[in-house]
């Protein structure tokens, strides 16, 4: 007994090591590297000179603006790219006729198989001056700015990142127990009670999981708001882009990537801690 | 942006091609090909490199391997001249394209970039050799390369320390261009420029995401050197920038779909951009401001760590060939530094105002320095200029 015990135990490190081994290169270390860069100095020609100060972390008031914008426009998208997402879901898995049902789902990955870079310049186009907007003039209003506004930054937003929300809230509204339904219909609920009271709690993990995927990777984006936004909606992403690859303050640019970072941790477990609060009591799982 | 070859130039790439594989096949005699093609003055420069040429593809660049990673600037070479290259060599050309030589200075700093060649501003080429990221180059490899023939005030920053590190590539200068069925004030100075900015054109103007030419337009304007770093100075660019933001169109090097779509009425720029807009929307008036602004030069170097050494090199010859100079400059817009080059453009090109600008116009500009480049205030108020 004892020895099997312990070649499951050398099994289980064997079977651990690789992802241990991934885990520790590939994240633990380049953030102990961020880390001991945030509290350096920046380099005469830039990059990254050694040195503890705590400079960079008291220059931080200089990129509030972009914190401010990632804070508000961030959930602002997560939220608005739901409000889309979930009425898709819905019918994807509940309405939709079954034979229609691949080829809708595929339809909804299709845009991934061209570069989001491609596709969001795209969008430069649809909303600079000659898209949408003359099309608004031929009907007789005028003066419509779309780009380089945060409202086009929300639109590439909930146009790159819907897919991230529809296959969550999909996958759990397609495991729903349709005879849930069929009994609130016949104990009287009219189908807006059952759609309040039993179809929007049981995807609630569905809805976690793609607010969370959502918003994690909006903190970090710089890449719609740097095309739709034409550099006027500054992201904290973009202010990242410009220590490292611009002035090459790398010390103050590990400084904005911890700090982050650290707001996302907080961020991120405070909403874990509410949704699996909301969720205690039902046996699925958060993820 | 790659236009389509067509009349006024020596020969298009496509005619080119079709005389290269007539004298292949041995349709044509040599000096035929020679004339037909203009590359009778090249063979003369190319020298002994030349008979070995053009006897066939696998003897005459020897094994240059199937790759060439060559990062530039946008809208800057003609495609048809680097499918040539391809088509001679089998070389494939992969192209990146930056928006400002800070970006491609963190790019070698971090280093394992794969470059082979690339194209440095004239102020950055210093700080290249001081931080011993490029390569002295071999000229003679470069048969094509005649530095009698280029113009010493833009060719000069290659030479660092008696070694050469680059060969030239073009000129060009620094002003703005504006719309002018959209701005009729006919803004003429770097100061008209944030005026017009902050007033009647107000929200439709672009500005480059380039602390060198962006803070070195708003120093202009108010009197200062485009290169200063002095604290002060660059404290009243800051407010002035900031405080035109709110009426920016758009902070971004890529102005020419702002421009195009008409969104934009007015933005930094380029030569070279100003002529290829001027082309297509005959309103584009080019300006270079009477309170200053840049005058610069480009250049093809090789990084320290070049992994496709020989395949470098014969890109660089290639390129340095007058006529691929001439039928570059055709469609981008810029001037080539080399006499040979100029000689062979067309008379519209070769005295095109943008492209070769009275003389008495530039007297104000200014070569950007290698301080301007990387001064950590200027690179900071242009951080804070664009989170504000």
């Amino acid at each position: 007994m004892k020895v099997s015990n312990k070649s499951n135990r050398w099994l289980t490190a064997a079977l651990l090591a690789p992802t241990s081994v991934w885990f520790v290169l590939m994240l633990i270390l380049p953030l102990i590297v961020i880390l001991v860069f945030s509290f350096g100095e920046r380099a005469a020609v830039g990059g990254y000179a050694g040195g503890f100060t705590l400079e960079q972390y008291a220059n931080l008031p200089s990129r509030l603006k972009a914190f401010q914008n990632t804070m508000t426009i961030a959930p602002a998208g997560t939220l608005l790219s739901l409000l889309v997402a979930y009425p898709l879901a819905y019918y994807l898995a509940l309405r939709v006729d079954r034979k229609y049902k691949l080829i809708l789902l595929v339809l909804v990955i299709v845009p991934f198989w061209t570069s989001l870079l491609v596709r969001t310049y795209a969008w430069i186009f649809i909303l600079g001056g000659r898209g949408i907007p003359s099309l608004l003039e031929l009907i007789g209003i005028e003066g419509v700015r779309l780009i380089n506004t945060p409202g086009a930054v929300l639109v590439g937003i909930v146009y790159g990142y819907l897919p991230l929300m529809v296959f969550p809230i999909f996958v759990s509204l397609e495991k729903l127990d349709k005879s849930l339904l069929e009994a609130s219909s016949d104990l009287g609920g009219s189908p807006l009670k059952t759609f309040m009271q039993i179809t929007i709690p049981l995807s609630m993990p569905g809805v976690a999981t793609g607010c969370m995927l959502v918003f994690i990777l909006l903190m970090g984006e710089f890449l719609i708001p740097a095309f739709l936004g034409g550099g006027k909606v500054f992201f904290i992403g973009n202010a990242l882009v410009d220590l490292f690859l611009q002035s090459r303050n790398w010390p103050f640019g590990a400084a904005v990537s911890v700090t982050l970072v650290v707001i996302m941790l907080i961020t991120v477990s405070l909403y874990m801690r509410m949704t699996l609060r909301s969720n205690t009591g039902r046996d699925e799982s958060l993820m | 942006m790659s236009k389509s070859n067509d009349g006024n130039k020596p020969i298009s790439a496509t005619k080119f091609m079709q005389e290269l594989r007539r004298y292949q096949k041995g349709s044509v005699s040599r000096r035929h090909f020679l004339g037909v093609t203009g590359l009778g003055t090249a063979m003369a420069v190319m020298g002994t490199a030349v008979p070995s040429l053009w006897s066939g593809k696998a003897q005459a660049f020897g094994d240059l391997g199937d790759r060439l990673i060559f990062s530039t600037w946008p809208n800057y070479h003609d495609q048809a001249n680097l499918d040539e290259f391809t088509a001679m060599t089998g070389v494939n050309i992969q192209v990146n394209a930056f928006g400002s030589n800070e970006e491609m200075l963190a790019k070698l700093q971090a280093g394992g970039t794969g470059w082979d060649v690339f194209v440095p501003t004239n102020y950055t080429i210093s700080n290249y050799v001081a931080l011993d990221l490029i390569q002295e180059l071999d000229l003679s490899r470069l048969p094509n390369y005649d530095g009698a023939a280029n113009n010493a005030k833009f060719a000069g920053p290659a030479t660092v320390n008696g070694k050469v590190y680059c060969v030239p590539k073009n000129w060009g200068t620094t002003g703005f261009i504006f719309n002018s069925k959209k701005i009729k004030s006919g803004p003429k100075s770097w100061k008209d420029f944030f005026d017009v900015t902050m007033g009647a054109g107000s929200g439709h103007t672009i500005v480059h995401d380039y602390q060198l030419t962006t803070i070195g337009g708003a120093l202009c304007a108010l009197g200062y050197s485009f290169n200063s770093i002095d604290a002060k100075e660059l404290a009243e660019a800051e407010a002035l920038l900031v405080k035109s933001k709110p009426h920016l169109f758009a902070i971004t090097s890529d102005y020419q779909p702002g421009m195009r779509s008409g969104d934009a009425w007015m933005s930094i720029c380029w030569n070279g951009d100003g002529t290829q807009l001027k082309n297509d929307i005959p309103e584009m008036d080019y300006v270079i401001a009477t309170d200053g602004g840049e005058i610069w030069s480009d250049f093809y170097a090789i990084p320290k760590d070049a992994p496709h050494l020989d395949a470098a090199y014969a890109f660089i010859n290639f390129m340095q060939d007058p006529y691929i100079q001439a039928r570059e400059a055709a469609v981008h817009g810029y001037a080539p530094t080399d006499s040979r080059a100029i000689a062979l453009q067309p008379d519209s090109l070769g005295s095109d105002p943008i492209l070769h600008p009275a003389a008495d116009l530039m007297n104000g500009l200014e070569f950007g320095a290698a301080q301007t480049l990387t001064d950590p205030i200027r690179a900071e108020v242009m951080a804070r200029f664009k989170s504000a």
